[in-house]
């Protein structure tokens, strides 16, 4: 597992895709914080940036990478090596190329502008939506045979979980609204990663107007250390369980 | 024949004003405070030396009282410490503590009763009850006075500087903590209050009621539970002052209520709840204020009529702007919006589309307060960008028609 891990690891940080996403974020973040005279504003866009872009990338890069190494797997698979630690190498190098990239592009312009609490939040969360999206990019690339098919629900998939998700819950806020259903829109809306992610995020940045009357019940919850934990283990059930459904596909699957 | 008696009686006059600038020393061991009080003359000095605890000490003549360093005056918790009934009385450089807390009476560290021109200068009030209390005194002066409050009293905690029907006074360069109001002003008017920081207090940092024509200039208010309220006054003018942190369901960096024709301009109000809160106000000037990180910069209830809005910054906050109403009969013109995503084709520095600042997302959550979750999410920002091409929810006539497209120059 380990070979397949620095093996794939080095081809990852020679990939022209992965090295110009480093570059992409380092110029969004950098150019942000100087267009900003204010840190605090330049974050306040990063979030954005970083609640959109980075499962994008995280999502398509995994399924596209895993297309084109189909060969060198199938030869992988040949070796006296499980399929266990071929697919736990591969992952884990995709992940650990996409910290490396979001440290750089990320997290360096932060470190420097902006060194706080707020940057550290967002670190984290976005490093946490890494890992969960190219877990799920694994997925589905182990369970669509066809690239184009495996793109196009890598898109889906995208905008289900950045777009749809907010679209169905305001829906349902607006449907609903005779009925008290305020206490299910938290844990509702922390059903999705992203959603969970920009909820601890702005209950940082956007402390002020959370304190407020409807606020302060998330900023309980969220900003105690069970809320934190909670927190942590939904990110880590988002990772492990479609985790566990790529390992069986590939497992299962006719290489 | 003349002339020796009028230079006579003017010797005489000269010797006995020398007479009467005498100075008294009072320490502990020689001589009590009060007993001195008793026998010096108008306008005498009384310089005062380590911890006198002698009760309530009553000043009822003019009089200078002056502590050395390190002198304390101590109540000892029988009622005011200090009283004060005579005009032209100063009290300077003294420690004051050990109010009695009552629920009946408003003790004071330094009371003020019925008088005229008393100056409480660089005194420290200790855990007071009321710190500096002034009840119908005209040409006050209060200055660079440091009062912190006992915040272990909670509920039963009074305020910092309470003036009552009082008349031209000067409050500046105090700094008071951790009382109920910082400073208190009810029916007070024609009133200066300069470069005075108020933090932590449990209500406002500064309260007025039914107070017209005052200036409050330069100040600071942070932390405070409740921020600064400003009720039922007219012709009131803030300039230069600093609101931050006044974070809660009912605080507000500034409060109006019932406030007509006030001046506001220059103040700086960040990370603050709300902003700015106007309720029932008319003829209100806001110009050249900077919002910066507030949740709610600018709440304008649709009862607000007549006020206008120019060239003030708002940037990075979650709602520059909340309603009640559809009603809106105010002015927003030039302001600076981090939010405005429109052009300026002439290069006149004015963006050439109108800025709508109350986008969808408000309108929801001032419906549905709990749809704040979904701040910033791409979703709503997607709604909002909808709602400033085809605005439908926000009222109409609520738009700056001439947006800034960068933010003025912070003014001197």
């Amino acid at each position: 597992m380990l070979k397949v891990f620095k093996y794939t690891l080095i081809d990852l940080l020679r990939n022209r895709f992965v090295l110009s996403y480093a570059v992409l974020l380092l110029a969004i973040g950098q150019g942000l914080f100087l267009l900003e005279e204010d840190p605090m504003k330049a974050i306040l866009s990063l979030v954005q940036v970083v609640m959109a872009l980075v499962p994008l990338i995280a999502l398509v890069f995994t399924v596209v990478y895993i297309y084109d190494t189909q060969e060198f797997t199938q030869l992988l698979a040949v070796q006296p090596m499980t399929r266990r630690s071929i697919l736990l190498g591969q992952l884990l190098a995709m992940c650990v190329a996409m910290l490396v990239a979001q440290a750089f592009g990320l997290g360096l312009p932060l470190l420097v502008h902006a060194p706080g609490s707020a940057s550290l939040l967002l670190s984290l969360s976005g490093s946490a939506l890494s890992i969960i999206f190219v877990v799920l990019g694994a997925l589905i690339a182990t369970r669509l045979r066809e690239k184009a098919r495996g793109v196009g629900m890598a898109l889906v998939v995208w905008l289900l979980f950045v777009l749809v998700h907010d679209a169905l819950l305001l829906a349902l806020l607006f449907t609903l609204s005779d009925y008290p259903i305020e206490p299910w829109i938290v844990p509702l809306a922390g059903l999705n990663p992203i959603d969970l992610a920009r909820i601890i995020v702005m209950l940082e940045i956007d402390l002020a107007a959370m304190m407020g009357y409807s606020g302060a019940v998330y900023k309980n919850f969220f900003g105690s250390n069970m809320g934190m934990l909670v927190a942590a283990l939904i990110m880590l059930l988002w990772a492990l369980v479609p985790g566990w459904g790529a390992m069986r596909a590939f497992q299962r699957k006719d290489l | 024949m003349r002339l020796p008696a009028l230079l006579a009686s003017l010797i005489t006059a000269a010797w006995c004003n020398h007479a009467a600038a005498r100075t008294w020393r009072v320490a502990p061991g020689s001589g009590s405070l009060q007993q001195t009080i008793e026998r010096a003359a108008e306008r005498d000095t009384i310089l005062i030396e380590g911890v006198i605890a002698e009760g309530t000490i009553s000043i009822e003549k003019p009089l200078t009282l002056i502590g050395k360093p390190g002198a304390v005056i101590d109540g000892g918790e029988k009622g005011h410490v200090v009283l004060v009934k005579a005009d032209d009385v100063t009290i300077r450089g003294l420690t004051v503590r050990g109010t009695l807390v009552s629920n009946l009476y408003d003790y004071a560290g330094i009371h003020v009763n019925e008088v005229h021109r008393p100056a409480i200068e660089g005194n420290t009030l200790d855990r007071c009850f009321f710190a500096i209390y002034l009840s119908g005194v005209q040409g006050a002066r209060v200055i660079g006075n440091t009062v912190i409050g006992d915040d272990a009293l909670e509920e039963r905690m009074a305020n910092g500087i309470h003036l009552w029907k009082c008349k031209d006074a000067t409050i500046e360069g105090n700094r008071i903590e951790k009382h109920r109001d910082g400073i208190y002003f009810e029916f007070v008017t024609d009133s200066r209050i300069e470069r005075n920081e108020a933090r932590k207090c449990v209500r406002y940092g500064l309260h007025f009621m039914f107070s017209h024509r005052d200036a409050y200039t330069n100040n600071v208010f942070e932390e405070n539970g409740a921020g600064v309220a400003v009720m039922f006054s007219h012709h009131i003018t803030m300039t230069g002052n600093r609101f931050a942190t006044n974070r809660g369901g009912s605080a507000y960096g500034l409060l109006l209520k019932e406030i007509n024709d006030g001046e506001i301009t220059r103040n700086e109000f960040t990370d603050n709840t709300t902003g700015i809160m106007v309720d029932g106000c008319n003829r209100i000037h806001v110009e050249h204020n900077l919002f910066r990180m507030n949740g709610w910069a600018l709440r304008l209830y649709a009862n607000a009529t007549s006020c206008t809005f120019i060239g003030n910054t708002f940037s990075g906050n979650t709602f520059d702007m909340s309603t009640n109403g559809s009603l809106m009969l105010n002015r927003m013109e030039g302001n600076y919006w981090d939010r405005y995503t429109g052009y300026d084709l002439d290069r006149d520095g004015h963006g050439d589309v109108p800025h709508r600042p109350l986008g969808f997302f408000t309108m929801l959550v001032e419906r549905m307060p709990h749809a704040l979750v979904f701040s910033r999410s791409l979703f709503v920002s997607l709604l909002d960008r909808a709602e400033q091409v085809v605005p439908s929810l926000a009222p109409d006539a609520l738009k700056d028609d001439r947006p800034l497209m960068r933010p003025p120059k912070p003014q001197a």
